[in-house]
């Protein structure tokens, strides 16, 4: 098609430049005789780029509430440059198919922009072009400052699940192979949404548990709730914890730095929880008033390698409470054998981290204006791209 | 629900100021400011430790806090805030400015008064409809909680109830003695 368009406006091509030169005077036309003739440019057709998938070393990242524009941004790690952007509304979350092809975002809308009829969906990107494939209705969802764990998919991508607060605490149950909402179940006094096995998902709960929900042979959910492993009123698990679906594993993190390692299934195993700040040769940190010390924090602070079962993590210096505070440094840590094995400075103090899942893995640290591209390996800063204000952070294959 | 709304802020307010410290009725209270119309919601009540542990020793924040100028961060109330400062955005602590709706919903915080070292209930309540205001825009922590724990969480868009869930900016409301 382009080939035939092309040799069509030659002709036409040829016909404007000599009508450019005479009217430009007889000087022109033998001005250019003289010079050495560039090759006359090709005519083009307006297209779009293709799409083959988020790729190993991309990273995704959506825009922050009404500040900034919302929308979700892919760059490639590699090379810093910008692959494609998606439209979303404000406050709303993104999940990757398993095979970085087909992007969802959990969004709301209102008719008339910021009132009227309310509607709460789950857009559909893909295809060639990263293009538009539709909607399914959802019945609510939570607005809030985005959180990763409110809009997840099961591992094998055929789920999805949706954290409504309306506010009533619900998980709506979406079969992203059907294209519909099959259930939405209550978790009362409880909220996020941590995927394990087939159909389950466990949820944390404001008394220090965990709620878990899964479904049966006929696909009916039920929920109960576990022990109480934290204590929410002085240390409680961060929102923003790590979560492997397809393993099951569950890295939760509490603001003063205490890793919770829980095996998720109908009935979970709870590891013996270890302190990021001990395994740093420190005394752990407390919510002592006074006590400034190292601890986690940011918006995003925590990242998963699953494969060698690295922990990275954003580190600030700070008093109790301070959990939302930039980092200034990322932390590596053994997640296996609670081991320190790297301290890295980061150009600027950052407020999302990111792993891929690769064989060669890039690390990324998000400020509020920059990515800056790491080796996980050496610390070095690779490269840095400018970015708007981020609000969550994705990779292929999480 | 404005009727209602106002009954709850009044009734609370009323409780607050006679309470003993601690006592059960001060829970009580901190959830029907919280919450008007979260009665009939399976959302777990809010606990009066969550409003009342900051009060022994003082905190972080209120070691830094300061009692005149309830448009910088700083300012005593605001140690749970975040988001933009309705006193800069047209309105006060206390009211939204022109063109805006008060949320009657809100989430619960326990802020110290320098001046008298004693802890204040303090209700976060948003102001929506127009585009966020962007002025001022502060985020503190101090004993706020993850979402999770919705009644002292900071980062929900409180809209609920209003014409409109945009956010435009954030009241810190006195209620009363949390002591």
């Amino acid at each position: 098609m382009k080939r035939i368009a092309h040799e069509a406006n030659k002709a036409a091509i040829g016909v404007a430049a000599l009508s450019m030169l005479v009217a430009m005077g007889p000087g022109a036309a033998t001005r250019a005789a003289g010079a050495a003739t560039p090759p006359v440019l090709q005519s083009e057709m307006a297209g779009v780029t293709p799409f083959a998938g988020l790729s190993a070393h991309d990273v995704a990242y959506s825009g922050m509430d009404g500040i900034t524009d919302g929308g979700v941004r892919i760059i490639n790690g590699d090379s810093g440059g910008l692959v494609a952007s998606v439209y979303s509304s404000q406050y709303a979350n993104f999940a990757w198919a398993p095979d970085g092809k087909t992007l969802y975002i959990s969004e709301t809308y209102w008719a008339l922009g910021n009132r009227g009829t309310r509607e709460d969906v789950l857009s559909i990107y893909g295809g060639p072009t990263l293009a538009n494939e539709g909607e399914i209705t959802l019945p609510g969802r939570l607005i809030s400052d985005p959180k990763t764990h409110s809009f997840v998919l099961s591992a094998d991508g055929h789920y999805a699940y949706n954290y409504s607060f309306q506010p009533a605490p619900a998980v709506t149950v979406v079969d992203l192979r059907a294209r519909k909402v099959v259930d939405s179940v209550e978790i009362p006094g409880c909220g996020l949404v941590f995927p394990f096995g087939q159909r389950g998902f466990a949820s944390l709960c404001a008394d220090g548990s965990l709620a878990v929900s899964d479904a049966s042979a006929q696909g009916k959910y039920s929920v109960h709730r576990t022990k109480r492993f934290f204590d929410v009123m002085t240390d409680p698990v961060m929102d923003e914890s790590i979560g492997d679906p397809a393993s099951g594993l569950a890295l939760f993190i509490t603001y003063d730095g205490w890793v919770h390692p829980v095996h998720l299934a109908d009935t979970p195993k709870f590891d013996k929880p270890w302190s990021i700040e001990q395994a740093a040769g420190l005394s752990p940190a407390t919510s002592h008033v006074g006590q400034i010390t190292w601890r986690p924090g940011g918006q995003v602070p925590a990242a998963y390698e699953r494969s060698r079962g690295r922990l990275f993590v954003l580190m600030h210096e700070g008093p109790p409470w301070s959990f939302e505070k930039a980092g200034t440094e990322i932390w590596v840590l053994d997640a296996r054998t609670h081991r320190l094995l790297h301290r890295w400075a980061v150009p600027e103090s950052a407020y999302l981290v990111a792993v891929t899942q690769d064989a060669h893995p890039l690390l990324f640290a998000l400020s509020h204006k920059w990515l800056w591209v790491m080796s996980p390996e050496s610390g070095a800063v690779l490269r840095a791209t400018q970015i708007v204000t981020p609000a969550l952070v994705g990779v292929r294959g999480e | 629900m404005n009727r209602l709304d106002n009954w709850g802020e009044r009734v609370t307010r009323r409780l607050a100021g006679r309470l003993s410290r601690r006592s059960a009725l001060s829970r009580l209270g901190a959830l029907l400011v919280a919450a008007p119309a979260f009665p009939l919601l399976p959302v777990q009540r809010a606990r009066a430790a969550d409003a009342a542990a900051p009060a022994q020793k003082g905190t972080d924040f209120s070691h830094a806090a300061q009692t005149h100028d309830d448009t910088a961060c700083n300012y005593w109330r605001y140690c749970g805030i975040d988001g933009n400062l309705c006193s800069c955005c047209g309105g006060s602590t206390h009211s939204c400015p022109p063109g805006s709706q008060p949320s009657p919903t809100s989430w619960i915080g326990s802020c110290i008064n320098p001046d008298d070292q004693r802890a204040y209930l303090i209700a976060y309540r948003d102001c929506c409809g127009p585009n966020e205001c962007n002025q001022c825009s502060c985020l503190n922590t101090d004993h706020a909680m993850p979402i999770y724990r919705p009644q002292a969480n900071n980062h929900i868009i409180w809209c609920f109830g209003t014409q409109s869930f945009e956010y435009h900016c954030s009241m810190a409301v006195l209620v009363g003695l949390a002591e």
